[in-house]
């Protein structure tokens, strides 16, 4: 075996090998299992326990109040007041038991206005909640005022959902049904997924060779081999780490998904929902062939392919850029002071991107996906919507070129940073050391 | 032949001198001492013959011919400060160490057996850096320096943080790896070890050599004609034109011990002559002066 070789295979083994690891790649889907399923499962039956109590006080003739219904946070009760007893002082007895109290005024078809009033500042969800059940009241109440018969069903009928079919046309002329949100969502994952691997394993070198320096091994390593051998095998061996802890969390995935899918098959809510699925398709066949035509649109052997350089590429530029900061200081305390413009360029190129679902052919996106720095996030998600050849070809070979630029520069100042103890360095002096 | 060689080596670190004009050449089996006080530049010349630097001007010369990147294979380095992955185990660190100095895994095993014998060491070979004793992770690092047998072996203040004891192991085994045929260029602070086990130093000021030369020649070299002497009388009477005496104090069982310098010119013939009239001698030697008091001098000096 070579040195490179030696060493990845030294970095890799020791990090997969690490208690620290084999913790973190069970621990991390546990946690976002309970992070994104749990945790709001619990948070809403929380929620559900105490209802929050919210009088009416109705004063028109045709009592809409009788028409609300109980959400899951509100407990909606209709209350007649005396004449005299002040909306005020009424809540004054019933305090505690009280959240709010609605009074729906006796002009309220006219002035389509209720007011809320308590003793705090009221929940967003019960103004929207409150709206939300007294519009349709109101409307059609307001429809029976215009005294045609039907109009009720007739309006049903007109206010309809408008569903957009978006249909591509490749250079034959043949038609491709495309979905914008489903490649929203595809470019967005993608781009996510570039941001976290980089930062993550980034950091992670970036500790390697902080902790090879400050152990001393450093000067007996380079001693038998040169100093980009043992950067480039750290760079790599923690890739190759990071690709062990993808397979292993999508084998989880794959597991969890196989468990969970006949779990479910068996339990008769979902029998029962997966015949009316059937149903519905069997009645429409067009709904399942569409949705098929739509994942079928997007040409995944592209975005694959596509996704695997530029996180290649993207990988290697701040990769690189992190072994440099980290040869350049003595403890990790002492590396924010370069890490942040790195974290300052990923956080703008992730909001960058997210910007880009929006209008993927604008400036900012086509500027962004250009730009080395940035273009293995924003590409990501342009990446579904058909980006010309040349742009990708351009944008592809000036990554690799810079990313190339940057590794040769890192490894100038890495083989000066890892021998310099004692000192903070500033950005100047530490550019100084990539002419030596 | 020197095995290896610096000729006019230099190295500016900005306006300052890391290494000045220095030349100085290891033979085969020779422990060559690389003196000097701290930051005089000995680590860094260590470092561009190890091709971790690389030298502004001047040339290193393996058997006679310029020194390649491959040749540091040939090398084995102990640097002053002491490191290892932590998290390593003994084994696992000694055989990564020699093969990437090119041992195949199976040559790396067999010798490191022998060498943890050697040490002691045999029952932490899967013990983790982190649990050995600062003394044994120095032995593990040895061993991991010596493995691959390199013609020239390069230490740095081998003997800092060992004990007596050990330190006598480590020295058996420099002066061991020697007698095989090892060049060994080997700097330190610790003078009496040079005069014990170096041939040839050269000693380091300044990024200068301020003093190059076989040990004995060196030690002949600033002698002061210092003697010393043993009588068995308990009196003893000044002689101001052959000698002063410098130091006096009476010896274990009776008797005297001096140590006189001679005056400019007197031979130790009329010295000795002129002393067995007067005593009866029992002693006398010429004292050459300490590796530490060269130091102290040469370096005080400037």
């Amino acid at each position: 075996m070579n040195r490179l070789g030696l060493i990845v295979r030294r970095e890799y083994l020791t990090t997969v090998m690490k208690k620290s690891f084999i913790v973190m790649t069970i621990l991390i889907p546990i946690l976002m299992i309970v992070i994104c399923g749990v945790l709001p499962a619990l948070l809403s039956t929380v929620k559900n326990d105490e209802k929050k109590t919210v009088e009416i006080v109705d004063r028109t003739e045709s009592h809409y109040a009788q028409f609300i219904e109980d959400s899951d946070d509100y407990e909606y009760r209709t209350v007649r007041l005396s004449g005299d007893l002040s909306l005020y002082d009424y809540f004054e007895t019933r305090k505690g038991e009280l959240y709010a109290i609605v009074e729906i005024p006796a002009d309220v078809l006219e002035t389509s206005t209720v007011s809320l009033y308590s003793s705090q500042s009221v929940n967003m969800t019960l103004e929207q909640n409150i709206a939300g059940q007294l519009r349709p009241i109101l409307r059609d109440e307001r429809l029976k005022g215009y005294g045609v018969d039907s109009l009720q069903s007739i309006y049903q009928r007109c206010d309809r959902h408008v569903g957009v079919n978006s249909i591509q046309w490749n250079e034959k002329g043949e038609e491709n049904v495309s979905s914008s949100a489903l490649s929203a969502i595809l470019g967005l994952v993608l781009a996510l997924l570039t941001y976290t691997f980089v930062l993550m394993y980034g950091a992670m070198i970036m500790n390697g060779v902080i902790e090879e320096k400050a152990n001393r091994i450093v000067e007996v390593i380079i001693s038998s081999c040169k100093p980009i051998e043992l950067m480039l095998g750290k760079i790599i061996g923690v890739a190759l780490v990071g690709l062990t802890q993808v397979v292993i969390w999508a084998g989880m995935l794959g597991i969890a998904g196989l468990v969970l899918g006949i779990n479910m098959m068996t339990t008769p809510e979902v029998t029962t929902a997966m015949a009316e699925v059937e149903a519905v398709t069997q009645a429409d066949p067009t709904v399942m062939e569409k949705i098929l035509q739509m994942i079928m649109g997007i040409h995944f052997t592209k975005i694959f392919l596509c996704f695997v350089l530029y996180f290649i590429g993207g990988y290697l530029l701040y990769a690189s850029l992190f072994a440099a900061f980290g040869s350049a200081v003595d403890e990790a305390s002492d590396a924010s002071q370069f890490t942040w413009p790195i974290m300052v360029i990923m956080i703008f190129a992730l909001y960058a991107g997210m910007f880009s679902m929006e209008n993927p052919d604008g400036p900012l996106a086509w500027w962004c996906s250009m730009i080395p720095f940035t273009s293995p996030i924003v590409m990501m998600v342009r990446l579904p919507y058909d980006v010309p050849a040349w742009e990708l070809l351009s944008s592809i070979a000036l990554l690799y070129l810079v990313a190339f630029a940057v590794l040769w520069v890192a490894s100038r100042i890495y083989r000066t940073g890892i021998l310099m103890y004692g000192k903070k360095y500033t950005l100047k002096e530490i550019l100084k050391w990539i002419r030596q | 032949m020197a095995f290896i060689e610096t000729r006019e080596v230099c190295k500016q670190y900005g306006e300052h001198w890391g290494v000045d004009h220095v030349s100085i050449s290891v033979a085969d089996g020779c422990i060559y001492g690389l003196l000097g006080p701290n930051g005089a530049g000995k680590t860094s010349l260590i470092r561009i013959i190890n091709r971790i630097t690389h030298a502004d001007s001047g040339e290193v010369l393996l058997h006679g011919r310029p020194m390649t990147d491959n040749d540091v294979m040939k090398i084995g380095y102990l640097p002053e400060e002491r490191g290892l992955y932590k998290k390593m185990k003994v084994e696992d660190q000694i055989i990564y160490l020699a093969r990437l100095r090119g041992m195949t895994r199976h040559d790396a095993q067999t010798r490191m057996k022998s060498w943890l014998e050697r040490f002691d060491l045999t029952q932490w070979r899967d013990k983790k850096v982190e649990q050995l004793s600062k003394g044994m992770a120095q032995k593990v690092q040895f061993i991991a320096t010596v493995i691959h047998q390199p013609p020239l072996l390069i230490f740095d203040e081998p003997f800092s943080g060992f004990d007596p004891l050990n330190a006598e192991i480590l020295k058996k085994e420099i002066l061991r790896l020697r007698d095989e045929g090892s060049a060994i260029l080997f700097s330190t602070h610790n003078m009496s070890s040079v005069e014990e086990i170096c041939q040839e130093i050269s000693l380091i000021n300044h990024a200068k050599v301020v003093l190059q030369g076989e040990v004995g020649e060196v030690r002949q070299r600033f002698k002061k004609n210092i003697y010393r002497i043993s009588v068995q009388e308990e009196t003893f009477l000044p002689e101001p034109a052959l000698f002063t005496v410098e130091e006096q104090s009476p010896s274990y069982g009776g008797g005297l011990t001096l140590q006189i310098r001679l005056a400019e010119g007197v031979r130790i013939r009329e010295v000795v002559s002129v002393l067995n009239e007067k005593y009866t001698l029992t002693g006398f030697e010429e004292i050459l002066p300490s590796m530490q008091e060269i130091f102290i001098e040469t370096v005080g000096k400037e």
